[in-house]
């Protein structure tokens, strides 16, 4: 078949293959459950084979009732292994529940470790819906896989294998045809199935699940502003399209097996008209007409019990098939390449930080947000990069900590290029107060302490009061251990950024990026603010993205970037003197600061 | 008889539809019965010569031909189900997922404070999948093998009602079994989607924080809520699962004991000579195959019960109170008044105590105030987010209770703080603000809002696509958006919320022009934290601890030398700050 798509070499299995290969991650609990499974298979076939007998002691004897006893024990026999089937299938289900939710909590914890490591940029790119689906909903579907499909493929392989090999013994000739009744089946089923069309059409529908779910989480995060200017149809109707996509493409996607499903169904449940033929000739040849007939009533309930595991089958392979499709997605992102880290850590001799010849773009196609840039951000002093905005000061920020790799040059820190850095190391170096920060829904204790996971509580606290936070946390009902976005406890943009600033404090890393770090402060807030921050430069090598000019009029060096470049780098004074760019800034600013709000026509 | 459309909150058409798959379901189960049928008229046929009579092969193949014609029945009811149930279920769970839209969209504002994201995408996204899971695999099976197995005991109690006693005598206890742990079965099944729930909060919260988690090295196994959350949600799905299991296998057994009975039962009656050799071969070859079809309606019997919880979830949203008011209320003035105003976001937590003041029509007011104060409180309750516990807002004299909330919003624009931005072109960003403005119109607010400035640089202009949430756009460029959109909104009330706070040096400049043109011949409420921008407006609140210290111009709370003259003074010393000064 020519494939019209040329499939590109994927870096990971896919397909069974790859489900089979997550079994490994709880080998042991799975080999159990399926060997279970299988046993229970086995005794499932029991209360065929007590009536089995019944009946033949039953036949054997006719007109005359002998052995009521035997067959009553049979009854019996019957019942044991209906109880036996129960327990082991209970048992190899426990076993691979167990299996399954400690293989999602594996993934799920390996994934989530994985996509930290992975660069700013692909989180950017991807969104946090898509993420959060695969961790939530993709992983999750492995769990039908390992719980149900594997024990019951297995079981579903093993039963009728054993049922063919008793089947060929009593009679070889029905076994025969038994047998090509359950090729007959499959072989139509295979010319039924929608093949690479439905491959086809299940990428479409995953495609358009990944899209409703992106729509709903943009849905319910715009809804306030949708509110707010009483258009709440435009965003409706973005997540009304994608919900009809998803429709429009899981309905063809499922019909797709329709044909597929029904004549199996057809077949596998209508095994026993090919062994009629073959009762009828067998029936007129009998030399023993009542062995004929206890051999054949055989067939006729024993094929059905096959036909039941065979469906199974069915039904387990299309359900891998969805599972496989769906940890695909996974795996894309498993894919994605952290940022190399080189092994045998360099450690840099001090903490001077240069950009030589830095170039780089968040888009390949975009325009560059660096462009050739060279500088140096002398140790121990504090570094200002203003400039307008889009200008490349936060791509600044964000490629030290390598939140992104530059595209050419290099970035040092004390001689030593951050690439060859460990990350933790380079972590450990540089500590951050974002512009937008965010606080996790944990206690506040918490959320100060992620800047140093082992520091004791008095060492946060300390920390707290020197970023002048320690006050409105003790006013929170619950002090250090309020936890952050429970109801009923608001916080400021100002209380937020001096929980941040407590977090870096206690980090205590020598050197420090500030974005914009006074951005939200009210009046009083800002005062404390600057308290916390001058505390937390003290001794440090700080860069400083600053749009307020006058906070850093007494920077050492002042950095001006704007396109990319840097336009001009000196003093305040020395700036002011040159008439370029930083006194245009410097003169905005100025006016900017006299602004009053007031009736516009005044 | 089962309500199920009430059961399962569906809509008209679903429960139609679900009534067609059911029966078509039926159908299939009923042609299903040809194959059984079949196998025993032709043992019956071959245990004759048993009893001396000959066998007719040609009825054999007759009974084969019928049996093929059966087959082909098969192919044809299956398809019809598959069909059936499928499309209607995808169809059904896809106008929930847009009835939970509406819903959502119709809730007060502070719905979206209190409950989190997640949550309500999860009620969207999730419960849906399951609904649509048990609409499509369970429930018409399900009803439909109760159907058939129903009609085949009653058949066969006509037949032999004593075999069929035997046979069936169990199907009642097992269900027993399963109705009475179905109380502990509800309870684990809301703790699992309780854990679940959890878990995915987490996820959310670990993905949004990715910047802080990197920066703190924290990976997901030092990240200990994401991973107890991950923990917690093992735990209780494997008690879950168990539990369900043990149920499960309990009453399987029990039904199963049916053999065993049948086995006693029949060969007793038949050794007594009351039973004949046929209706004894015929009850056992029922027997080994009757409960395979119950086994699975068992299974099924669990989901059913979740997938219940699940639509209770969701309807749970619907009974969220709606803020009453009529669309047509036209309101003329501007002014707004305060009359003894009382609010707090919790019962018992007051946060606004018997406000009184007036915001007059064409006016600057600002209102300022530490932190805490109130002052954003103020803004959501003149949009409406909220309605006052005690006392009454008016706006040009009719009480907002009067006024639809969406209907309110023609009249009052907020600027907000925090600009949430759509994974859409800048333009349609923009046009937001009025969908029935012309393309002309947007590109005139999107200048005057100074936005040419930074959107002539994107790879496509104003057709840009922003990421989701807008991620490649800076603080001040949102906030230039968001003005505009103001802008092209024209209401004749404007509030600013700290809406100048994060800006660059040029923008600055360029925004107040655009807040100048925004707040031109308007009733403007600007809440302010830089003292120095309001010196000059109409009227300043000072607000403290929820209720209003002092109000009046600048000159003349200067001169009152109050809260105001303080946090003014403050301020100006904080703005000789810069980085080198020893702040000790």
């Amino acid at each position: 078949m020519a494939s019209k798509k040329e499939t590109p070499e994927k870096p990971y299995k896919t397909g069974l293959p790859r489900l089979m290969e997550l079994t490994k991650i709880k080998k042991g609990l799975c080999l159990i459950s399926v060997v279970l499974s299988a046993l229970a298979a086995l005794a499932s076939f029991i209360p065929y084979y007590s009536i089995y007998k019944i009946i033949a002691l039953i036949i054997q004897n006719y007109p005359e009732i002998r052995d009521t006893d035997l067959m009553l024990r049979y009854g019996l026999l019957a019942l044991g292994g209906t109880f036996l089937n129960i327990v082991l299938y209970f048992g190899a289900l426990a076993v691979s529940h167990v299996a399954a939710y400690g293989t999602l909590y594996q993934l799920k914890l390996d994934f989530a470790s994985h996509i930290v490591k992975l660069p700013i940029g692909f989180h950017i790119r991807e969104g946090s819906g898509k993420l959060r689906k695969i961790m939530d909903e993709n992983i999750e579907q492995l769990e039908g896989f390992i719980a149900h499909d594997l024990p019951d493929m297995v079981a579903a392989m093993v039963a009728p294998v054993t049922a063919i090999v008793i089947l060929f013994v009593i009679d070889w000739r029905f076994g025969l045809v038994t047998f090509a009744a359950i090729i007959v089946s499959f072989v139509l089923q295979g010319m039924a199935n929608g093949g690479q069309k439905t491959s086809d059409l299940m990428n479409v529908y995953q495609d358009a699940l990944e899209d409703m779910s992106n729509a709903s989480v943009e849905y319910v995060r715009g809804i306030s502003v949708v509110k707010a200017f009483n258009q709440t149809v435009f965003s409706f109707k973005r997540l009304h399209d994608s919900i009809q996509k998803y429709t429009d493409s899981v309905i063809p996607y499922t019909l797709s097996n329709e044909n597929a499903m029904a004549v199996l169904t057809a077949a596998l449940n209508n095994m026993y008209l090919f062994l009629i033929p073959m009762g009828i000739y067998a029936g007129r040849h009998a030399a023993d007409y009542r062995s004929f007939l206890t051999d054949f009533l055989f067939y006729l309930l024993f094929v059905p019990a096959i036909a039941a595991i065979l469906m199974k089958v069915v039904y387990v392979m299309v359900n891998s098939m969805n599972t496989a499709n769906v940890i695909e997605r996974m795996d894309m992102v498993l894919a994605e390449k952290p940022l190399t880290e080189e092994s045998g850590s360099a450690a840099p001799k001090d903490y001077e930080i240069r950009f030589d010849n830095v170039t780089f773009s968040y888009d390949k196609d975009d325009k560059k947000a660096l462009d050739h840039i060279s500088f140096t951000i002398p140790a121990h002093q504090i570094t200002a990069i203003v400039g307008p905005s889009g200008g490349g000061k936060s791509t600044i920020a964000n490629l030290i900590p390598r939140f992104y790799d530059v595209d050419e040059g290099s970035i040092t820190i004390g001689g030593t290029d951050i690439r060859r850095i460990a990350t933790k190391d380079l972590m450990d170096m540089v500590s951050f107060v974002f512009q937008d920060n965010f606080l996790f829904k944990q206690s506040i204790l918490d959320n100060i302490r992620m800047g140093r996971p082992g520091a004791s509580e008095e060492e946060v606290i300390a920390a707290a009061k020197a970023a002048q936070c320690h006050d409105f946390i003790m006013s929170l009902p619950d002090g250090y251990r309020t936890v952050f976005g429970q109801s009923g406890v608001k916080f400021s943009g100002g209380e937020i950024q001096r929980v941040a600033i407590a977090r870096a404090i206690l980090k205590d890393a020598p050197i420090l990026v500030l974005d914009e770090a006074t951005a939200f402060a009210d009046p009083e807030n800002e005062f404390l603010i600057q308290k916390a921050l001058s505390r937390l430069m003290a001794d440090k090598t700080v860069i400083m993205i600053a749009h307020r000019l006058s906070t850093v009029t007494n920077a050492d060096r002042i950095l001006v970037v704007e396109n990319g470049r840097i336009a001009e780098q000196g003093r305040h004074e020395e700036l002011r003197a040159k008439n370029g760019k930083y006194s245009e800034l410097w003169a905005h600013y100025t006016q900017a600061l006299s602004w009053k709000m007031e009736r516009g026509d005044a | 008889m089962l309500n199920l459309k009430k059961m399962f909150h569906l809509s008209d058409r679903g429960y139609r539809e679900l009534k067609k798959g059911i029966a078509a379901c039926t159908l299939t189960n009923i042609t299903m019965m040809i194959p059984v049928f079949i196998s025993v008229q032709i043992f019956i046929e071959l245990i004759k010569p048993l009893m001396n009579e000959t066998v007719s092969w040609k009825k054999i193949w007759i009974l084969a031909a019928i049996g093929l014609a059966g087959a082909i029945g098969i192919f044809f009811a299956s398809k019809n189900d598959y069909r059936k149930t499928f499309v209607n279920s995808y169809l059904e769970a896809s106008d929930m997922r847009i009835r939970i839209a509406e819903i959502i969209r119709e809730l007060p504002m502070h719905v979206f404070n209190s409950k989190n994201l997640t949550e309500l995408t999860s009620n969207m996204m999730q419960d849906c999948a399951v609904i649509e899971h048990t609409l499509s695999h369970v429930l018409p099976p399900l009803v439909a093998n109760i159907i058939s197995v129903t009609l085949i005991c009653i058949a066969f109690a006509f037949f032999d009602w004593r075999m069929a006693l035997a046979l069936f005598i169990t199907l009642p206890l097992s269900l027993i079994i399963i109705l009475v742990s179905r109380r502990r079965q509800d309870r684990l099944s809301r703790e699992k989607v309780d854990a679940k729930l959890r878990a995915s909060e987490q996820t959310q919260e670990y993905i949004e924080g990715i910047k802080i988690i990197k920066s703190c090295f924290l990976n997901a196994d030092k990240f200990s809520a994401l991973k107890n959350a991950l923990d917690e949600m093992r735990r209780v799905s494997i008690k879950m699962e168990v539990g369900a299991g043990v149920l499960l296998s309990g009453a399987q057994f029990v039904l199963q004991a049916g053999i065993a009975l049948t086995v006693y039962a029949g060969v007793t009656l038949f050794s007594g000579g009351t039973l004949s050799l046929p209706t004894l071969v015929i009850s056992l070859m029922i027997a080994v195959r009757v409960y395979g079809p119950i086994i699975t309606t068992l299974t099924l019997l669990p989901e059913v019960f979740h997938m219940q919880v699940c639509s209770e979830r969701v309807m749970e949203l619907s009974d969220i109170a709606k803020m009453e008011g009529s669309k047509e209320m036209e309101i003329r003035q501007y002014d707004i008044a305060f009359e003894n105003v009382s609010f707090g976001y919790q019962q018992g937590k007051e946060v606004l105590h018997g406000l009184n003041f007036q915001i007059p029509e064409g006016k600057i007011t600002a209102l300022v105030g530490p932190s805490g104060s109130g002052k954003s409180t103020v803004a959501k309750l003149i949009s409406r987010f909220w309605d006052p516990t005690s006392g009454t807002i008016r706006i040009g004299g009719t009480d907002l209770r009067s006024v639809d909330p969406e209907h309110l919003t023609d009249y009052v624009t907020v600027v907000f703080q925090d600009v949430i931005l759509f994974n859409d072109t800048v333009f349609n960003n923009i046009k937001i603000g009025n969908m029935n403005a012309t393309d002309e119109e947007v590109m005139r607010a999107a200048k005057l809002a100074c936005c040419d400035e930074f959107v002539s640089k994107m790879p496509d202009g104003y057709q840009t696509l922003l990421g989701e949430n807008g991620n490649t756009v800076s603080g001040g460029e949102r906030q230039r958006i968001s003005i505009a959109r103001a802008l092209l909104k024209n209401a004749p009330i404007v509030i600013l919320d700290e809406a100048t706070a994060s800006l660059d040096p040029e923008n600055e400049v360029l925004i107040q022009d655009a807040i100048s043109g925004l707040t031109r011949n308007k009733t403007v409420l600007v809440i302010a934290h830089r003292l120095r921008t309001v010196t000059n407006v109409d009227q300043i609140i000072v607000m403290e601890d929820g209720r209003v210290a002092e109000s009046g111009t600048h000159d003349a709370l200067i001169a009152k030398h109050g809260l105001y003259e303080k946090l003014y003074s403050i301020q100006q010393q904080t703005a000789g700050w810069n980085i080198g000064t020893q702040t000790n």
